[in-house]
């Protein structure tokens, strides 16, 4: 007498419902993806309760570094191009296209002029480990922060001026870039901060 | 892996008869699973999804080569000086100037926060309620803001917000010390050899 014995099924989990959730939100991934850019110096910025949101493009950004050294960078790459092309017929200098073609890869750099070709000249690795002693700024003796801001805005005059500060960074590296700007007549700008919760109760009133 | 292939050899029946093996159809997906949840960590991590804000700052024009408008002084019994000093330390003197006998009594010291919101809140309920509004319907009450040069950005951003936060809507940035105010402060507002 044969028993009846219930079918043996193999233990399987469907996957495909698995599958579909995770591309899903692999997709909406890469979609939202904006890249962090390399930066010349980590940045820790205070916050703010401001709710206005930094816009996309067209920016210009000068960092101000923990030990206040100037950083400079512009968003777009054909412009860092132009930007040094007008820093160079300004100064006199002149570079070649493959130092060109470097520095558009470079999202923000703080060199003075005098070092920056040497910077430049650098195998692309090494670039990024190289420690950056930032764009002088000092408003009583040399400043080359108003003229690579003059360069950039040659270069695109739809830039907006970002400012992005490291929180030690000490109030007069602050004030000489903000004489540097003001030397150029540029009154307005945005310090760029991380988003914070305002306090409880508390509304804007512009809503 | 999710799916354990049966065994089947040596059970088939008696009849001797060769069988095809029935192949299933099943693709396993755990593969493509593990693909796909490698590249969302990646992405996940590549990205920035919280994006910085920004606040606007307006600073006035030099006004180099022009004249020096003429305006009227500011009274200090309706001004709130804040000092940025050391160690994200604030001074607050309200209502009184820099050179006033009182002021080395007045002068009090806070912390940011609660503390130096409460300050401002007194001194602006006090300058409000003494003060009437001026032709322009503006609230009398002003604070000038004093960063020294032992102050940080941090110390910058976070009074500019706390300005935000008491909607103060008349404030100025003064980076110049004058010789009393520096008196007043003395050795609070100068480098210390430890520092930076």
């Amino acid at each position: 007498m044969a028993k009846v014995r219930p079918k043996k099924h193999p233990p399987t989990i469907d996957m495909t419902a698995m599958t579909d959730v995770a591309f899903l939100l692999l997709t909406f991934f890469i979609m939202t993806a904006t890249f962090k850019s390399q930066e010349a110096a980590e940045i820790d910025t205070p916050s703010s309760i401001s709710a206005i949101k930094v816009p996309d493009d067209n920016i210009l950004m000068i960092s101000i570094g923990n030990e206040g050294e100037v950083f400079f960078g512009v968003d777009a790459q054909p412009d860092r191009i132009r930007m040094l092309e007008n820093i160079a017929e300004t100064k006199g200098l002149s570079f070649t296209d493959e130092q060109k073609k470097k520095f558009s890869n470079q999202a923000s750099f703080g060199f003075p002029l005098a070092q920056l070709k040497g910077w430049l000249d650098l195998p692309a690795p090494e670039m990024g480990t190289v420690k950056q002693p930032g764009i002088p700024t000092d408003s009583t003796g040399v400043s080359e922060l108003a003229d690579w801001v003059y360069a950039a805005r040659k270069a695109n005059s739809q830039l907006r001026i970002a400012i992005k500060g490291d929180n030690s960074a000490k109030f007069p590296t602050f004030k000489n870039v903000l004489a540097n700007l003001q030397s150029q007549n540029i009154n307005k700008f945005n310090l760029i901060t991380d988003a914070e919760e305002p306090p409880a109760g508390w509304r804007s009133d512009s809503e | 892996m999710a799916e354990i292939v049966e065994s089947s050899g040596g059970k088939g029946k008696g009849d001797g008869k060769v069988r095809a093996k029935k192949l299933s159809t099943r693709v396993d997906m755990t593969p493509m699973v593990d693909l796909g949840f490698l590249l969302i960590t990646f992405f996940m991590l590549a990205t920035t999804l919280s994006k910085p804000t920004s606040m606007t700052l307006n600073v006035p024009d030099k006004q180099e080569d022009k004249q020096e408008q003429e305006t009227e002084p500011l009274k200090a019994s309706k001004v709130l000086t804040v000092f940025l000093g050391r160690n994200d330390d604030v001074f607050l003197l309200d209502g009184i100037a820099s050179n006033d006998d009182k002021a080395p009594e007045e002068l009090k010291k806070v912390r940011f926060g609660t503390e130096l919101r409460e300050g401002i809140f007194k001194a602006q309920k006090r300058v409000n309620s003494q003060f009437e509004k001026d032709a322009d319907g503006n609230l009398p009450f002003v604070v000038v803001i004093k960063p020294t040069e032992v102050s940080t950005y941090k110390n910058v951003v976070d009074i500019l917000d706390e300005m935000a936060i008491t909607k103060t809507k008349r404030y100025a940035m003064v980076d110049f010390l004058s010789d009393s105010e520096k008196e007043l402060l003395g050795d609070r507002i100068k480098p210390q050899p430890g520092d930076q």
